[in-house]
């Protein structure tokens, strides 16, 4: 063992034990009311940093943001957003916000000129209980916003899945998933990228040292079919580990899918695949 | 079990808050000087105590080891007037299995009886993970009843591989510390006197298994667990006080395997994480207690442990 970590002598207890006095319950179920004025004012505030004073319209059925009303694991959740087949066409960005993490922007996904955003997806990692936001922001300037509120705690600081060490090894591997095989002429196909990469928040605990495992994140990926750009995607610590992201991709079969991604070290991983019908 | 014993216990249970009573059980002796104290099968709550893992203790002529201080101060306290029932010895040692809190977060209840407490070598790594998470959880879980309660820090390590003996006067408990299993520091214990095989959460029966550690690891581990000789019974993390071993390990075993076969079909016909849940080893959950709280998170666990190989 490289490190043996020390160990007390006697038995003592982690912590302070939860204090006896001066207790705070905690309502579990549903939206706590306590709450919500704070919950409405930090989306208020956080709508300004981001959009600045442009007005958000609620977005309806034009933008839909599903995620599971409890986590399964609070490191992973899976996020989807989908786009009407009416707002589509108009809608150039959509930003996913998490309301109560520490970085709330996780990610921002922007549609190039050979792509859309109709049909989104990715896996965050949430805090607290929390409020998640997704925008729409079209062509002519105009936001839509939608909400859903989510149970979930600590996925910041859940540790990795596996080992550091292994996540290095295979850091910057990438996979694509095609369950409906390649696009073909007008059909939009479902497909998912992933990227091996520890995508470290900055709030784990290093297994060995105990100090925190620094912040080691995706900041960028850029996807192209075809030699044209199908969106680029801005991400930060919220992104789970191994970050994924699905989308829709339509045009010609057999073309290059191209994926280029970039992290907050300034190293670069790319991969490509031909589309190919099987058979 | 003797009268006397449980009206002892009873009285015990004055001191614990009103409608706690439905969340404590009296100690089952499984064989002669290792008691058990049977967990519920349900979530955490102020009115269970988190008294939902199997707990217990083993009395040698010289001392008692405690196998899980309980979920809670309230349980360990528990725990502890249930050894004061059985025996008048010291408790020398508190060996806590894993890190999941209905396992630990009792230790407040034996912090002043100077015990070394024994755990596996990447323990304090969880502990030092988790704890504090764990805390904030139980007080959202049973409210005030949660005042108190907090893990012990371990004092001696086990190393995988490297299995130690902990002596309790004409009685020794072989230690084994396990590669990831249900978490990654599972921690065994073997008292060859009787062919007791104490594998806590390594073995779940009825209550639906949680995966913590490697899905592939787990299974290896109950397969080699399997081949051990001389075990008249095992002690699981959850359900029965003691039951046949290795028959008791085959639903878990079949679970486990479905749970395996079926993400990577899922994995491999390019099925979501979201969907995943609902479509994978559903059949093979359906027979356990609290599928539907647990069954989706192993499906989780599962596919991103998987999907990377």
């Amino acid at each position: 063992m490289p490190h043996r970590p020390s160990l007390p002598r006697r038995p003592v207890l982690l912590g302070a034990g939860l204090a006896a006095t001066g207790f705070r319950p905690v309502l579990a179920q549903g939206i706590e009311s306590a709450e919500a004025p704070r919950r409405t004012e930090r989306w208020r505030d956080l709508r300004e940093a981001i959009f600045g004073s442009r007005r958000a319209e609620p977005a309806g059925e034009a933008l839909i943001l599903t995620a599971p009303a409890r986590a399964l694991d609070a490191a992973a959740v899976p996020i989807a957003i989908a786009l009407s087949a009416e707002a589509a066409p108009a809608v150039r960005a959509v930003t996913l916000v998490i309301d109560e993490n520490p970085a709330p922007v996780a990610a921002r996904f922007e549609a190039g000129p050979g792509g859309d955003l109709r049909t989104l997806s990715t896996r965050v990692r949430v805090d607290a209980y929390t409020f998640l936001h997704a925008v729409a922001e079209t062509a002519d300037g105009r936001l839509l916003e939608t909400a859903q509120f989510i149970k979930a705690a600590g996925g910041c600081s859940a540790p990795l899945g596996g080992t550091l060490e292994a996540a290095r090894q295979r850091l910057g591997r990438m996979r694509l998933v095609l369950p409906e095989g390649p696009p073909g002429p007008g059909r939009a196909v479902p497909v998912q990228v992933a990227v091996s990469h520890p995508n470290t928040s900055g709030m784990q605990i290093d297994q060995l040292t105990r100090l925190s495992i620094p912040a080691e994140f995706l900041r960028a990926l850029r996807i192209s079919y075809r030699g044209a750009e199908v969106m680029r995607i801005e991400t930060d610590i919220s992104i789970a580990e191994n970050p994924t992201f699905g989308f829709a991709l339509q045009g010609e079969p057999g073309g290059e899918l191209r994926v280029e991604a970039l992290d907050n070290r300034d190293r670069r991983f790319e991969a490509a695949w031909m589309l190919v019908p099987a058979g | 079990m003797s009268a006397p014993r449980r009206a002892i216990l009873l009285a015990g249970l004055g001191a614990l808050a009103a409608g706690a009573a439905s969340g404590a059980a009296s100690a089952v002796e499984v064989a002669p000087g290792l008691f058990v104290l049977p967990g519920l099968h349900e979530e955490a709550s102020a009115d269970n105590l988190d008294a939902i893992g199997n707990v217990g203790f083993v009395v040698g002529r010289e001392a008692v080891a405690v196998v899980d201080p309980g979920g809670s101060l309230a349980h360990g306290q528990h725990l502890r007037r249930a050894i004061a029932a059985a025996t008048p010895l010291p408790i020398r040692h508190i060996v806590l299995t894993h890190v999941h809190p209905d396992h630990v977060m009792g230790g407040a209840a034996f912090a002043d009886c100077g015990a070394e407490v024994i755990g596996h070598a990447r323990l304090p790594e969880a502990l030092a993970q988790r704890h504090e998470f764990y805390g904030a959880m139980l007080a959202r879980e049973m409210g005030a009843a949660a005042a108190g309660s907090a893990a012990l820090a371990p004092t001696r390590l086990v190393a995988p591989g490297q299995d130690e003996m902990l002596e309790l006067g004409g009685r020794a408990l072989r230690l084994t510390a396990h590669p990831p299993a249900h978490t990654d520091h599972d921690l065994s214990l073997f008292d060859a006197a009787t062919g007791t095989l104490w594998l806590s959460d390594l073995l779940f029966v009825e209550r639906i298994p949680s995966l913590d550690g490697s899905l592939p690891g787990w299974r290896r581990v109950l397969e080699g667990l399997a081949r051990w000789p001389g075990v008249m019974r095992a002690v699981p993390g959850h359900g029965p006080p003691a039951v046949d071993w290795p028959a008791a390990a085959a639903p878990l075993a079949r679970y486990l395997d479905a749970l395996e076969r079926e993400t990577r079909a899922a994995i491999a016909t390019g099925i979501g994480l979201a969907e995943a849940p609902a479509r994978v080893a559903t059949a093979e959950a359906a027979g356990w207690r609290l599928a539907e709280a647990y069954h989706g998170r192993n499906v989780t666990a599962a596919y991103r442990e998987l999907e990377w190989e």
